[in-house]
Parts: C-alpha cells; structure tokens; sequence
C-alpha cells in the first residue's frame, strides 16, 4: 500500500519538485532549548498484533447530528500477553498521535454502515485522550474485504472475552461457595470449641 | 511560558503564531491537528483563539500554544498584542487566491516588527484544489526572506506535519528531531449493564444512517 499522504495528481508532483520544497531554505535562528533524546515507549509492548491495517476513522458529533473525521492511519488489535484482554488503537499517520483507544468487550457490536461496505461502526468508551469518553466510531477501510476481515476479528474477540468473563465468573462463583463452606465450617468448630470442656484447645481438633 | 486561560505543563512549550488572509486555513488546519475533523464551513475567526497542540518526539513531549488569529481586518483587533513573546510562526496562504500570496509580505513584515530572529514556515494551503492560481513555481518570498516553504493541504492532509516538525527542528537546534508514538495508555475496564447497551444501540443505529462526510478513498489506499 502507497504512504497515504503521498498521494496526489502528477501534475503538482512535479511542481513541488520544482519549488524543492522540503530543502531548507529557514534562516539560521538559535535553539531556545536543549532537548535530550528519551527512550521510546509506545505502551503496547506487552501486547501481541492481532490485525493492523490502514483505515480512516469518524467520531459521532451527536450535537451536529454528523460524522467528523478523527483521523488516518492505522488501525490495530492488540491482544495482551498476560491478560489476553484486547484493544483497539488507532494512531493518525504522520504525528502518530491515538485516535482510538479502547478495550475489545464481550458488549462490542460491529454494525454495517448504511452508505459504505467499506464501513462500520460501533459503540466504545474510549480513552484516547487519557479519559473515558462516549463515542461512536464509524470505520472505512480500502476494500470491501479489509472492512469485512476487521469486523470478523472484532467480532471473535468480542465473543471470546465473553467466554472469558464467564469462566471469571463462574470461578468467582465457586470461590463464594468455598468461601461459604469454610466460614460453616468454622462456625461448627467455634461451637465444638464453646462445648468443649477445655477452652485451651488441642491444636490437632481445632486444624480439623 | 504561562498564557492566559491555559494550564502550564512540564515539558516544552512555544508560542506559535498563525497569520495569513482571512479564509486561507489558519483555523481549518489547526482544527485537524486537534481532533482530526475537517471543517468545510468558513466561519471567520474573531481576534484569537489559543489551541494548546502537543506532539510526541524522540527527546519527549512537546507543546504548541496556538494563537490561530483572525485574517480578516475588521476581525483583527489588536494585533501587536497577539505578537508579542511568539517564538515560531507560520504564515499562511490560500493557493487557490493570488491576492492571499500578495498580502504575504505585509503579514511577514508586521510579525517581524515585534518577533525579531524566530523561525517562520511559508504555508500554501489547498493544494488539493485543481485549478490553482498560485504554482509552485511563483512561489519566491520565502527564499528572500530565509523562510521554509511547504505546500500543504488540510484536506488531503498532505505535508500537514512538516510545518510543526520544522519549527519543533529549529527551537530544539536538531535537526534529526523527529515524531513518534505516542504512548498508548491501558484503558481502564469498566462494565456496562444492560440498560445502557440497549440505548447505546439505538444510539448506533441512527447514527449508521447519517452518511459519512466524503467517498474519497485517497488517504486510506
């Protein structure tokens, strides 16, 4: 697939060229600071690339009643590898700034878009400016299969954290009922205890 | 550098002004580097509006405090005071209006008065636009004056980086300074019962019928 910001008629191609635009034509100004190089994080080294694909993203102006654009890049499912909990992060090309940052959960709906098969769209609470907000998202990829493979991957994993929350659950359940027998049982023996004739118990009884 | 209705953070920040003709895409290009939308809809700015714009680097975060300033001279005000402590800027006109690249001298002439020795990108915006009146090629002003030129298009979202990435080049004094990503923070878990799925549902469904603002499919192929 082409660099998406390198696109444009042949004819300006030509006149950038000409005008040698990225050349460095600035005056020499002096720095007003000092910056050190830092070390990169992205924040998804924990994770393992489930899908990355580029894509255009629309958020829902509920005021306007309109999609808007949030952004262009690349979309990605990024599945962690200790909690296999996934997300989805989408980050503009160029700045590599976050569009989208949100878990993939088991309440996650892929809707087809009325106007596109290349599209669609969905419910998230989404953390891409470092606080939950309320969104709906609206997607649109290159082709009709790239859009189709994504809402089948999302809609997997969906289905998959379902399972998972279940299986919590039921573990948790079942952790309650154990929780339950033992706290019986040591009412039983408290009561054994305040019958007992020594109120020193032996330490065998008392482990019993 | 703290600025009036604006939080101080701890890591660099600049004062970038944004000049240039009413109407040429001050505010529009501002607005993509925010939220990312492209607003089709002129609607004159009125004095100015500061947009703080961060960007992540590989020597840490970075910040832009946008003065994005009205063009039009009945909107303009006090101009002077919009210039002063400005550490970068960007001029900006409109390739599709001759009279927009006309009146660049005057806009570089009026923000050198007060910001002496500041590194200044020259903007041709809507370069997507077929019939330009003003070619590349016609193109000189930034050369006499030591300036960086680039052609961009909000729309298309062509070279839309380059300006920032310059001036964040030139305030740091390296030139190998460049984007990178942003770190992408863990999502808190958070459940969502029955009732609110079904309105958020709902919700979907009417905005699935809403069209989606254009059919070009430039930016993702």
């Amino acid at each position: 697939m082409a660099d998406p910001a390198e696109h444009r008629p042949a004819e300006e191609e030509e006149e950038a060229a000409a005008a040698g635009e990225d050349e460095d034509t600035g005056a020499q100004v002096a720095p007003i600071v000092k910056l050190e190089e830092v070390a990169v994080t992205t924040g998804e080294e924990e994770e393992d690339v489930l899908l990355d694909m580029k894509a255009k993203l629309y958020r829902f102006d509920k005021e306007g009643n309109q999609w808007k654009e949030r952004g262009t890049g690349t979309v990605k499912l990024l599945k962690h590898k200790e909690t296999s909990k996934v997300r989805l992060v989408m980050r503009q090309a160029k700045t590599l700034k976050i569009c989208a940052n949100h878990l993939v959960v088991a309440t996650t709906k892929m809707q087809e878009h009325a106007g596109s098969d290349k599209s669609c769209v969905w419910h998230a609470l989404d953390f891409a400016d470092g606080e939950l907000k309320e969104e709906l998202f609206a997607i649109r990829f290159g082709s009709v299969e790239n859009c189709k493979k994504f809402k089948d991957t999302v809609e997997e994993i969906a289905e998959q954290q379902g399972k998972n929350e279940e299986k919590e659950s039921e573990e948790a359940s079942s952790a309650a009922e154990l929780v339950e027998k033992l706290t019986v049982t040591e009412a039983t023996q408290e009561e054994t205890t305040e019958k007992g004739e020594a109120p020193a118990a032996d330490d065998k009884d008392a482990k019993a | 550098m703290a600025l009036p209705n604006q939080g101080t953070v701890d890591y660099p920040s600049f004062k970038l002004v944004i000049v240039g003709d009413g109407g040429t895409g001050k505010t529009t290009f501002v607005k993509r580097h925010l939220t990312g939308e492209f607003e089709k809809k002129y609607e004159p700015t009125i004095g100015v509006e500061v947009h703080p714009l961060d960007f992540t680097t590989n020597c840490g975060k970075i910040r832009f405090y946008c003065w994005d300033t009205a063009g039009q001279e009945k909107f303009g005000g006090l101009r002077d005071g919009y210039y002063i402590h400005g550490q970068c800027a960007i001029i900006m006109f409109d390739v599709t209006s001759r009279l927009t690249y006309k009146n660049v001298p005057t806009w570089h002439r009026d923000l050198c008065r007060v910001c002496e020795n500041i590194p200044i990108v020259l903007c041709g915006n809507k370069v997507d636009v077929k019939n330009r009146q003003v070619k590349a090629k016609q193109v000189t002003f930034h050369r006499k004056k030591n300036l960086q030129y680039y052609e961009i298009s909000a729309k298309s979202n062509y070279n839309f980086e380059k300006p920032f990435l310059y001036l964040a080049r030139k305030l740091a004094g390296d030139p190998n300074l460049h984007f990178v990503e942003a770190v992408a923070l863990k999502p808190p878990e958070v459940t969502i019962d029955m009732a609110m799925q079904q309105q958020h549902e709902a919700e979907l469904a009417a905005a699935a019928a809403q069209p989606l603002p254009d059919d070009d499919d430039d930016l993702i192929e």
